[in-house]
């Protein structure tokens, strides 16, 4: 049987605009839902690996058992060094990380730890969100001074318009006068509100504790190949001069070890896929709602249908039309608005919220699947209409 | 005599209903016996119901509410599973019929429910389309079809809007253009006229005669409606369950209207040939065979409706007769044994009516009697 020409799944689902936009209401409710949740899984994820995303580097090296950047653990600076007059390596970089013991305090607010990026001006491996190296980067070779995160927690207390100007705010830094010299952009994520950028020399003035040299230890190692080598082919090669406590890694890799131990090993992952998980099944109750109600409205109708011989497929194939045209109807809205609140969560959280498209594909395949599955359980009772009872 | 020129039609339609052949058989059903609920609550609703209709015939079904009628209705229409007993609608034995097949029989019914049950969103065109779609006729021999069925229904002006702006009987003509655009063999309706006025039920009533008589769609109806009872060939009346009565009306009038083209019966008043006529049975014989043997005491009067015969009296031939003669009545009239034999010449079909009854017509019309006698004595 071919689909019927009257496009009846169309014609109910348009009949009644009042009911139409009740029904897309619903079912844009339940895509917002799932774009929220999934917006935030990641949120965190983008947020926390994004710091990774702007490093100007090929390769990371790294101490293997740091799990995860937060967790603080260090390698020696010497190892590092020794890859530098490998071949095929272009330059060398330390990044020195402070966070825990990094408190920021500015005079009327709470002292909050922040977290602090340290790397050595003379090569800037940081790029700002637009791919440019901030300008304001060579203020920091003044002592004592920083560029603050524009998109740091409002509950520093630091005063945003005089940072942009260089003006001076009483802030303290470990203990130790800090002036802000200037801002850049990078955001928060889940385990860090604020950054404060500034030079290897300044870093090591502010974090003395971490040893007689407090450069001696680097937190993530950044290589730069020369350009045209054999990435893969180098890779394997440094790798083999390296220690075992130390592991090197193409940049994407390290990206993608850092989201899995968040997906994986915190229960973040699941709790989000528990929220996107009940946008679902609201959607699929909702949309459900919707079919099973037009179906009781055309009971004679559909019972007519049966009678004058039309089989099982034909309404299998009415009521998916219909799930499917519910579902894409019902997704544009959902789209557009989801997209408007991910502008207004990243002002308030200072979480990334990327809307790429293959996300947004996702939550249209999840919007079928959702209008589908109401489909098949509405159309038992289309099925259970009973012609008999038209006489 | 221009009466005549129709009367083989009318006897070829007679015959056709009276005799009618395996594969004419539209519907039979028989001993079919159903029940609703189950266990103590368990009642049954039809009693051995048993019911012939030839392809072509228009039947009305009467009876009070929960008669049985509707049920039987959806039953014959596949709406119901048959639980005892033998039912063959279009040929096919419904009993144990597997599902595939109920939906490809269902196609070839027309169904007109009492409510109209037209989608709101589609318009009147649309709906009737719903019923050309599933044969899946090309919208070139489909469109022209659906427009004519609803410009016949007095809807010219009407094709393209919705239920919504349509008169409960607007609607009811769509839903009834929808029940028999696909030229179904079987059409069933539940009060088709009831929400239509005079004129537009007439309207629907000449469709279903032109269904039944062009393209040989049988028609059953379950109606009260008195106005449309002129079309039907056969009235079923249910009661409790049962077919209390199962009257052919067409045949009664169509043998009157052959009967009174006989010298024998013209003089005879409406009421009387009625009544002859509804006593009347129509057999069939082969050739060669005797219908009156001399000597053999009589007991039917013969009139002679196709074919010919010769009669013979002890060996000896006496005389050919044709359509409109008759024969017999001398026995039954003189109680006296056959005098002569008649013996088929071709094939023969006569109208025959028991010695009781026979006697009982003489009885009371003596225009008859004297008929007969007249006749009598101009023979000898």
């Amino acid at each position: 049987m071919t689909v019927a020409s009257v496009p009846l799944a169309w014609k109910n689902l348009t009949h009644d605009p009042r009911k139409l936009a009740l029904a897309l209401a619903g079912v844009a409710f339940a895509v917002l839902l799932m774009f929220q949740q999934r917006g935030f899984n990641h949120a965190l994820f983008d947020s926390t690996v994004e710091l990774v995303r702007r490093l100007d580097a090929d390769l990371l090296v790294f101490n293997r058992a740091r799990f995860a950047l937060t967790s603080e653990l260090r390698f020696p600076r010497e190892i590092l060094e020794r890859l530098a007059s490998e071949p095929g390596v272009a330059s060398v970089q330390p990044l020195y990380l402070e966070n825990k013991l990094a408190s920021a305090h500015r005079a009327g607010f709470p002292a909050r730890p922040i977290r602090v990026l340290g790397f050595e001006l003379s090569a800037l491996p940081f790029r700002d969100a637009a791919g440019e190296v901030p300008a304001s980067l060579a203020t920091l070779q003044r002592p004592d001074t920083a560029l603050l995160d524009r998109l740091s927690k409002s509950y520093y207390g630091f005063d945003l318009e005089s940072a942009q100007q260089g003006t001076e705010q009483a802030v303290e830094l470990a203990g130790r006068q800090l002036q802000i010299a200037g801002l850049f952009s990078l955001g928060c994520d889940f385990a860090h509100e604020g950054n404060l950028v500034m030079s290897s020399e300044n870093f090591a003035r502010y974090f003395r504790y971490r040893g007689l040299d407090p450069l001696a230890v680097v937190d993530l190692g950044l290589v730069k190949l020369t350009s045209g080598v054999d990435r893969e082919e180098v890779l394997a090669k440094l790798r083999a001069k390296l220690p075992s406590s130390v592991e090197l890694m193409k940049r994407e890799e390290f990206e993608q070890r850092e989201i899995g131990f968040w997906a994986r090993s915190t229960p973040i992952g699941v709790i989000f896929a528990i929220g996107a998980g009940i946008g679902f099944a609201v959607g699929v109750i909702i949309c459900y709602q919707i079919l099973a109600t037009d179906i009781a409205d055309h009971y004679r109708e559909f019972a007519t249908l049966i009678a004058m011989g039309y089989g099982k497929k034909y309404f299998f194939q009415l009521v998916l039309q219909q799930a499917w045209l519910l579902a894409i109807l019902g997704y544009l809205p959902g789209l557009v608005l989801s997209w408007m609140l991910f502008q207004l969560n990243s002002s308030w959280t200072g979480l990334l919220m990327n809307l790429t498209w293959e996300r947004a594909l996702t939550i249209l395949v999840l919007t079928l699947v959702m209008c589908s599955l109401s489909g098949l359980l509405a159309i038992r009772k289309l099925l259970a209409a009973d012609p008999a009872s038209l006489f | 005599m221009a009466e005549l020129a129709t009367q083989p039609e009318t006897l070829e339609r007679l015959l056709r209903n009276w005799f009618p052949t395996a594969e004419q058989m539209s519907i039979s059903a028989h001993a079919v016996n159903h029940f609703y609920g189950e266990g103590d609550a368990r009642k049954q609703v039809l009693f051995d119901n048993r019911l012939d209709v030839r392809a072509g015939e228009i039947v009305i079904m009467t009876g009070p509410s929960g008669s049985g009628k509707t049920t039987l209705l959806t039953l014959l229409g596949t709406l119901r599973r048959v639980q005892e007993g033998s039912l063959k609608v279009l040929g096919t034995e419904l009993n144990g019929l597997e599902q595939r097949l109920v939906i490809a029989l269902r196609k070839q019914i027309g169904f007109i429910f009492q409510a109209h049950n037209l989608f709101e969103s589609l318009t009147a065109t649309q709906n009737v389309r719903m019923a050309t779609e599933l044969l899946g006729l090309p919208a070139t021999e489909a469109e022209p079809r659906i427009e004519a069925i609803l410009r016949r229904l007095g809807l010219g002006q009407r094709l393209h809007y919705k239920p919504k702006s349509l008169s409960g009987g607007q609607k009811q003509r769509v839903a009834i253009a929808r029940g028999i655009v696909h030229q179904p063999r079987l059409i069933l309706a539940d009060e088709p006229t009831a929400a239509l006025d005079a004129e537009s039920g007439r309207e629907v009533v000449t469709m279903f005669k032109e269904l039944a008589e062009r393209d040989g769609c049988t028609i059953i109806i379950v109606t009260h409606d008195n106005r449309i009872l002129d079309v039907a060939d056969r009235i079923v009346n249910m009661v409790d369950g049962r077919i209390k009565s199962n009257v052919l009306v067409q045949k009664t009038a169509l043998l009157c209207q052959i009967l009174q083209q006989y010298p024998l019966f013209r003089e005879l008043t409406p009421a009387v040939l009625a009544s002859v006529a509804d006593k009347m049975s129509l057999q069939r014989f082969s050739p060669g065979s005797e219908i009156v043997r001399q000597g053999e005491p009589g007991t039917d009067f013969y009139v002679i409706a196709q074919g010919e015969v010769e009669v013979r009296t002890s060996g000896k031939f006496l005389t050919r007769l044709d359509a409109g003669s008759y024969f017999g009545e001398v026995s039954l009239l003189t109680e006296q044994p056959r005098n002569a034999t008649v013996q088929a010449v071709g094939e023969v079909a006569c109208f025959s009516l028991a010695k009781e009854d026979f006697q009982a017509v003489v009885a009371t019309s003596g225009s008859f009697e004297q008929q007969l006698r007249q006749a009598l004595f101009e023979r000898q």
